[in-house]
């Protein structure tokens, strides 16, 4: 991170780096913040440390900073609960915070996040080691964390020419893996972060009807919540260039939507992990992965299906998990708990090994189902999960928004049509209509049951 | 939770619309399998779930026998009231 900033300063100084709800910086600013991070972290011996901020010109001014210095940041949801926040500090072994927040006092020695940005300059260059500690998300539980190298993360993204034009949206925390990796190609390309908070869809629609946004990276979910609040509130999202979709498998019905009403944008879905890092990624509009990069040993990784299940050998993954070893000792290949399938040409995304639902000894795999109900007229939104009956042991369970003004019995009609080519075992037998689709905190659907 | 015979019947006939098929006659004596409504286990899982949904609670779920003819079903929510 530090590497690309100095480069982005020296070759355009006063290009804007990063607008954010509190404030914009331009590059060379951005730098010197970073470089006075660097000094202060020196002068505190702070060689590794918690962050609980929102402020992403902030957050790029710590990180960049830590990585100068060689210390190791590990941000923290900005909301998180105090309480939590100390259990899971505790079990990282974090006594340090960097925040702005009063609440986080108990246990910790609190460095105000804005108050590192001192009056002296750190005047040397970066180590060798720019440690960076990534906590995982999505799942249930206490989140693990990925050691991770800035000079690593940063090979997938050096050979990426500059575009200076692009200004991304920041859909996703800075504190996830796919945060982070929207920094890194801001950076990369010197192009411009645009950063509100909150970062929920609907502070995003209005940064793109105001803040020329011409490139997203969010999950499909979060994609089908802007949709539906632009159509809700008859926002125009012209301008849109680059649409990237992460964090769940692309639903065809989406992909279809987002080519319909961007015509001239670019859609790229990426498969990627805090753990594997970013392995692969398609540009072609279709759903699935072409069989093809199962194959090729390219810089982000190869990937190869064991058992129906997608195994990955990571090219810029973490170092390993925090307190732990090094991974790399063994041959790479690890397996993702995704469940995929090969048809023709494309390798389909089947769900989470964990999401897959016991019909009476049937194994019904989740997403074929949703994208099904998805598809069906009327349906905005839907999730498909296991809902326990003391019959077949499970059912298979949809929740399903509406469209305005759309027929329930329509709707069931349609869904009862849309699944004729899947085994009955796979047929959705508890439909129910609901306002919302829960999200989890990554804003990717869970599809396991409550 | 208690539910009136009418009702749990038109949570039956519901179900047999969403699930095509015909209710021309629905007597208690109607069995749910076989030569009757002939649900199989999929779909007495359906109802049961319905029922769940619309009740609160469903024989084929919480009774001690499983459910047999449309009679059993309504009887499990009269024997709820009294209880």
């Amino acid at each position: 991170m530090i590497d690309l900033l100095e480069r982005a300063a020296i070759e355009c100084p006063d290009r804007l780096a990063v607008r954010t709800s509190e404030t914009e910086r331009s590059y060379a600013e951005l730098l010197d913040d970073a470089r006075r991070v660097a000094a202060s972290l020196q002068e505190r011996g702070l060689r590794r440390f918690a962050v609980v901020e929102h402020d992403a010109a902030l957050i790029l001014a710590l990180l960049a900073g830590a990585a100068l210095a060689g210390a190791e940041a590990c941000q923290y949801p900005p909301d998180i609960e105090a309480g939590q926040f100390r259990e899971q500090a505790q079990g990282l072994g974090h006594d340090q915070v960097v925040t702005r927040r009063a609440d986080l006092t108990d246990g910790m020695t609190v460095h105000d996040s804005a108050g590192l940005i001192g009056d002296t300059s750190y005047g040397g260059s970066a180590g060798e080691s720019q440690p960076l500690l990534i906590r995982t998300t999505g799942t249930t539980g206490v989140p693990k964390a990925a050691r991770h190298d800035w000079r690593v993360l940063g090979r997938t993204v050096s050979d990426r020419t500059a575009a200076p034009d692009e200004r991304w949206l920041l859909a996703y925390g800075p504190q996830q893996f796919a945060g982070i990796q929207v920094l890194l190609h801001v950076a990369a390309v010197r192009a411009t972060l645009v950063a509100p908070f909150p970062r929920q869809p609907r502070d995003g629609l209005e940064a793109i009807a105001s803040g020329g946004v011409t490139s997203v990276s969010a999950t499909p979910t979060y994609w089908r919540f802007l949709l539906s609040e632009a159509r809700a509130r008859g926002v125009e999202l012209s301008g849109i260039r680059q649409i990237t979709l992460g964090g769940e498998a692309a639903p065809p019905d989406l992909l279809e939507e987002l080519t319909a009403r961007f015509p001239s944008a670019r859609v790229s879905h990426v498969y990627a992990s805090t753990e594997f890092g970013s392995v692969a990624s398609v540009r072609d509009g279709r759903a699935g992965f072409a069989v093809s990069q199962l194959f090729p040993d390219n810089p982000g990784g190869s990937m190869k299906v064991v058992d129906g299940e997608l195994w990955v050998r990571a090219g810029a993954g973490m170092l390993g998990y925090a307190d732990s070893e090094d991974v790399d000792s063994d041959d790479g290949w690890r397996a993702t708990g995704d469940i995929v399938e090969i048809v023709g040409d494309r390798m389909f995304f089947r769900g989470r090994g964990s999401e897959v639902i016991n019909v009476g000894g049937v194994k019904v795999a989740p997403l074929p189902v949703e994208e099904r109900v998805l598809a069906v007229d009327g349906v905005a939104m839907a999730r498909v999960f296991g809902r326990a009956n003391r019959l077949t042991g499970a059912i298979v369970a949809a929740e399903i928004v509406l469209e305005d003004g759309q027929d329930e019995d329509a709707v069931r009609a349609g869904v009862r049509e849309a699944m004729t080519d899947l085994p009955r075992a796979w047929h959705p037998r508890s439909i129910t209509f609901v306002e919302t689709i829960e999200t989890q905190g990554n804003k990717t659907i869970r599809r396991t049951e409550a | 939770m208690a539910a009136d015979p009418a009702q749990v019947r038109g949570v039956i006939v519901d179900f047999l619309g969403r699930v095509g098929k015909a209710a021309d006659e629905l007597a208690d004596t109607t069995a749910l399998y076989g030569e009757g409504l002939e649900l199989d286990s999929l779909e007495a899982a359906e109802l049961s779930a319905m029922l769940e949904d619309t009740f609160g609670t469903d024989p084929f779920s919480s009774a001690e026998q499983l459910p047999e003819t449309v009679g059993d079903v309504i009887a499990f929510y009269e024997v709820a009231a009294t209880a």
